[in-house]
């Protein structure tokens, strides 16, 4: 046979797109030659498979030998094509039996020596390869752990190509083993060196998290410097609900994606907390780059972005956030087309007052007005209108520090989030959306309906208060998730009234001096 | 040239930089007019000039150059197309009230329309920054006044002067704004509204020619002609260095009335007043004790005093006065009153909605 084909895979964004690899080994001048739209690193490939070829025992005829990726519309890039026009070479010159090899996916990098090194990207890639029936998905062995993260799949890991040749002529019928399907998924609980019970006082910052937390709401904290802002935002890792299967398969392709996955344990099963620096440029932020990769939104995306000092962002890499902010999708578009990446972020920020941090005390308070009206200015007014609670975080007193009764610890308030979060899961069981930050209009319709009384009050609110249509939703839903906090099917007044105290900051009056 | 006015010289002889007032007033008193003056310029006669004592050869080379580099009339005309209107300390116009003293403008430029000479005139002054204790109290002030038929003087800066000559305007009296830069020139913009208010129900006038930029150095002295044309002068928050005790001063030396706000002993922003009432300025208790000093008849609608009548439920009682015209925390409040958190935020929601208090800063309120 002189004619062979073998199946692998590219990664454009977060999107597989199988790839078949052609080889043909004929007559004719002995050149080696690779065709199908490649990138440099691609057809670097071609020196590395023929040495690794030679150097695990086989001969390489002196025959003219054409490579083959198509699509030829899809650019390929990266190392895991050595894999895959290895085999395809060694099944053209019948060095490997193609028929146990027929409908398998094979991706890998090669070392001179024919070991096979791990790659980025095998779960989005595994994924695929299920939906796609095929047969085997050979894999580095490296990255075995993260493709038996699906279940169902054949799948064979591999140290070197020998490795792949003994099994593969000592064996017979299909190679590698089906991944079964899990009992449970081991349940980890993220052990962590900080605790909500380190906090002294601030018991109205810390129910504020509560409920941001367990409705996945952005929460924006504004106080005097020395207040506990940062504090707060560390320990709310500690009390994000456990994940299902299905969130952590998500989480975990994005960072296999990014190259970020450990070989061990690549299951990505506490939620992402991304503390994001104001140096941080849009591309850091969104994802992107000429072949776009995933950003940090996209690596927070089930978890929590967190952005300290939110007023020394640079006011365009903030107003990028707003698209992602509402639909939860971070686009990039290129000319080749539009990535996707998901964004399904909590966000958390912090952020004083004024520069100096004490606004509005005006004992303390040692700026002008120009100075606060600009600092606040940095802040957009549709940005601070995404933003679900928004809390003061005040100067700690020293009564509560000093105090020494007992502060609820985190395992405590985890509890009540993640009985606030089944209830809403159990209320969306056949919807996409899980939580109320992400409720669509018409599910608002459905699930926050509103008793008269309740109708009657936020009628006046939306006058007095000057709502818009998007912080009057804000406030609906975040209402939401303090009825189910409370385990109330209906939402109440007081549900109403402490979602209100939360609503954002209206610029109208924010710094009207 | 032959159909240029007289008063074309005397703009141009107003506007020549720099030199000072006092020089523009004595070449002015030597030559009778402008007119005089730019001729023996413009013919090279400059022994006239040198007889005059206190003239550098300096300055007699600036009004050489202006005289034969500027284009008489042509900003006169368009000025008077603009709506500005030019008066120097010669012309009947010029307020009576600043006549009196030493060093006031050798000419204004004013759009709208100047102080009535009869009417009992008050400056309200105070700091930028100001806290919503202050703006509250100089707006019941500026009303009060205003409805009284005093006209508010006024700077037209943020925070105290603007919130008064607002208020003045709403209860449909008259205000002026002195400004430190010139005429044509709205600062701080963020105050454009009240600008041309103030053009509509009173009037806006400088010192500083047309054009000039709002520089740091000319607000200090425009403090006197605010302190000039008021009859009294109200200091409502002013800072240990505030621009506020400039004015006062300056109000101190021609003879007016002081009066200043007193504030909680330990607000910052108060400190200037409270210096001032040591030195003996008048104390503002109400619109009423300051008008019966003024002896004028005031029509009160005075809400300073109001033991609220307002129909609340005990916790929204409690609440509400617990918050004054200084911030309130949320903390703060849970603190004061003891209120189960929750209990707190429902009677601070329904306070807000019946609109007795609002939010100035995040989970901050005052009483509106």
């Amino acid at each position: 046979m002189s004619f062979s084909r073998i199946m692998s895979a590219a990664l454009r964004g977060m999107e597989v797109i199988p790839v078949q690899v052609e080889a043909d080994v004929s007559n004719g001048l002995p050149i080696f030659h690779m065709v199908g739209y490649l990138s440099a690193e691609v057809k670097e490939a071609g020196e590395r498979v023929r040495t690794a070829v030679h150097n695990s025992g086989f001969t390489l005829p002196a025959k003219r030998t054409v490579i083959n990726l198509s699509p030829g519309n899809v650019r390929k890039r990266g190392t895991s094509y050595d894999l895959p026009i290895a085999l395809s070479i060694l099944i053209a010159i019948g060095e490997l039996d193609g028929i146990r090899l027929q409908n398998c996916m094979a991706v890998g990098e090669l070392g001179l020596d024919g070991n096979i090194r791990g790659v980025h990207g095998i779960l989005p890639i595994a994924a695929r390869a299920k939906e796609e029936g095929v047969a085997c998905l050979i894999v580095p062995a490296a990255n075995e752990p993260e493709a038996r993260l699906v279940e169902g799949l054949r799948i064979l890991g591999i140290d070197s190509l020998q490795d792949l040749c003994y099994k593969l002529k000592t064996g017979t019928g299909m190679i590698g083993t089906i991944q079964k399907k899990r009992e449970s998924k081991e349940e980890q609980v993220m052990e962590s060196s900080v605790d909500f019970a380190d906090i002294k006082g601030q018991q109205a910052v810390k129910r504020a998290a509560e409920v941001a937390v367990a409705g996945h709401h952005n929460l924006l904290m504004l106080g005097p410097p020395g207040g506990g802002k940062s504090m707060i935002a560390k320990r709310i890792p500690t009390i994000l609900p456990s994940m299902t299967w299905e969130e952590s398969i998500q989480i975990t392709k994005a960072y296999s994606i990014a190259g970020m996955l450990s070989q061990e344990h690549p299951l990505v099963t506490v939620r992402p907390f991304r503390e994001v620096h104001q140096t941080a440029t849009r591309t850091s932020l969104l994802g992107g780059g000429a072949w776009p990769r995933p950003g940090e939104l996209t690596l927070a995306s089930g978890g929590v972005l967190f952005l300290d000092e939110l007023a020394e962002f640079p006011k365009p890499v903030l107003e990028m956030l707003r698209q992602p902010l509402e639909e939860r999708i971070v686009r990039i578009t290129r000319s080749q087309g539009t990535y996707f990446f998901p964004a399904d972020i909590m966000l958390v920020a912090a952020m004083n007052p004024c520069p100096c941090g004490y606004y509005p005390d005006y004992n303390k308070c040692i700026c002008s007005t120009g100075q606060i009206r600009h600092y606040q200015g940095k802040i957009s007014q549709p940005f601070l209108g995404r933003m679900d609670i928004c809390v003061e975080v005040p100067k700690v007193r020293y009564e509560d520090l000093s105090g020494d009764g007992p502060e609820e610890t985190s395992a405590a308030i985890r509890y009540r989030v993640e009985r606030a979060r089944k209830r809403q899961m159990e209320r969306c069981r056949d919807g996409n959306v899980k939580y109320n930050a992400q409720l669509s209009g018409k599910e608002m319709e459905e699930h926050c309906r509103l008793g008269k009384q309740e109708d009657q009050m936020m009628r006046q609110a939306f006058d007095r208060l000057s709502l818009n249509a998007r912080t009057y939703h804000k406030v609906l839903k975040v209402a939401r998730t303090i009825a189910d906090l409370d385990g109330e099917e209906q939402i109440g007044m007081e549900h109403l009234q402490e979602a209100l105290i939360y609503r954002s900051i209206d610029k109208k009056y924010w710094g009207n001096l | 040239m032959g159909k240029t006015s007289e008063m074309e010289y005397e703009w141009w002889f107003a506007s020549v930089k720099p030199l000072s007032d006092k020089k523009k007033r004595l070449l002015r008193e030597t030559f009778g007019n402008g007119k005089d003056i730019y001729k023996k310029l413009y013919n090279i006669e400059e022994k006239h000039f040198h007889k005059i004592r206190g003239l550098t050869d300096k300055d007699i080379q600036v009004l050489q150059k202006s005289a034969r580099t500027v284009e008489i009339g042509r900003a006169y005309e368009e000025a008077l197309v603009r709506g500005i209107r030019f008066v120097p300390y010669f012309v009947e116009e010029y307020p009576r009230r600043l006549r009196k003293y030493q060093g006031m403008p050798y000419a204004l430029y004013v759009k709208g329309k100047l102080p009535e000479e009869d009417r009992p005139t008050a400056a309200i002054v105070g700091a930028r920054k100001c806290t919503p204790y202050g703006e509250e109290l100089a707006i019941l002030f500026a009303e009060q006044l205003a409805l009284a038929g005093v006209q508010i003087i006024s700077g037209m800066a943020n925070g105290i002067d603007g919130a008064a000559q607002r208020a003045a305007i709403a209860a449909g009296g008259m205000s002026f704004g002195v400004l430190g830069c010139g005429i044509d020139v709205c600062y701080p913009r963020e105050n454009r509204g009240l600008y041309t208010d103030l053009q509509q129900h009173g009037g806006v006038l400088s010192e500083q020619t047309v054009g000039t930029p709002p520089l740091r150095e000319y607000f200090p002295a425009r403090n006197r002609i605010i302190s000039g044309l008021a009859d009294v002068v109200l200091v409502m928050e002013a800072g240990e260095r505030s621009g506020s005790l400039i004015t006062a001063d300056l109000a101190l030396e021609q003879g007016k009335d002081i009066y200043a706000l007193p504030g909680p002993v330990t607000s910052v922003l108060s400190r200037g007043c409270h210096e001032l009432i040591r030195q003996g300025a008048g104390i503002l208790i109400s619109p009423e004790i300051l008008l019966e000093d003024m002896e004028l008849d005031g029509d009160f609608i005075n809400n300073l005093h109001d033991e609220n009548k307002k129909v609340l439920e005990s916790n929204e009682n409690m609440v509400y006065a617990s918050i004054g015209l200084f911030p309130k925390s949320l903390s703060g409040l849970l603190a004061e009153t003891k209120l189960p958190a929750a209990e707190l935020m429902r009677t601070l929601v329904s306070l807000e909605i019946k609109g007795y208090i609002r939010e100035l800063s995040k989970n901050y309120y005052i009483r509106t």
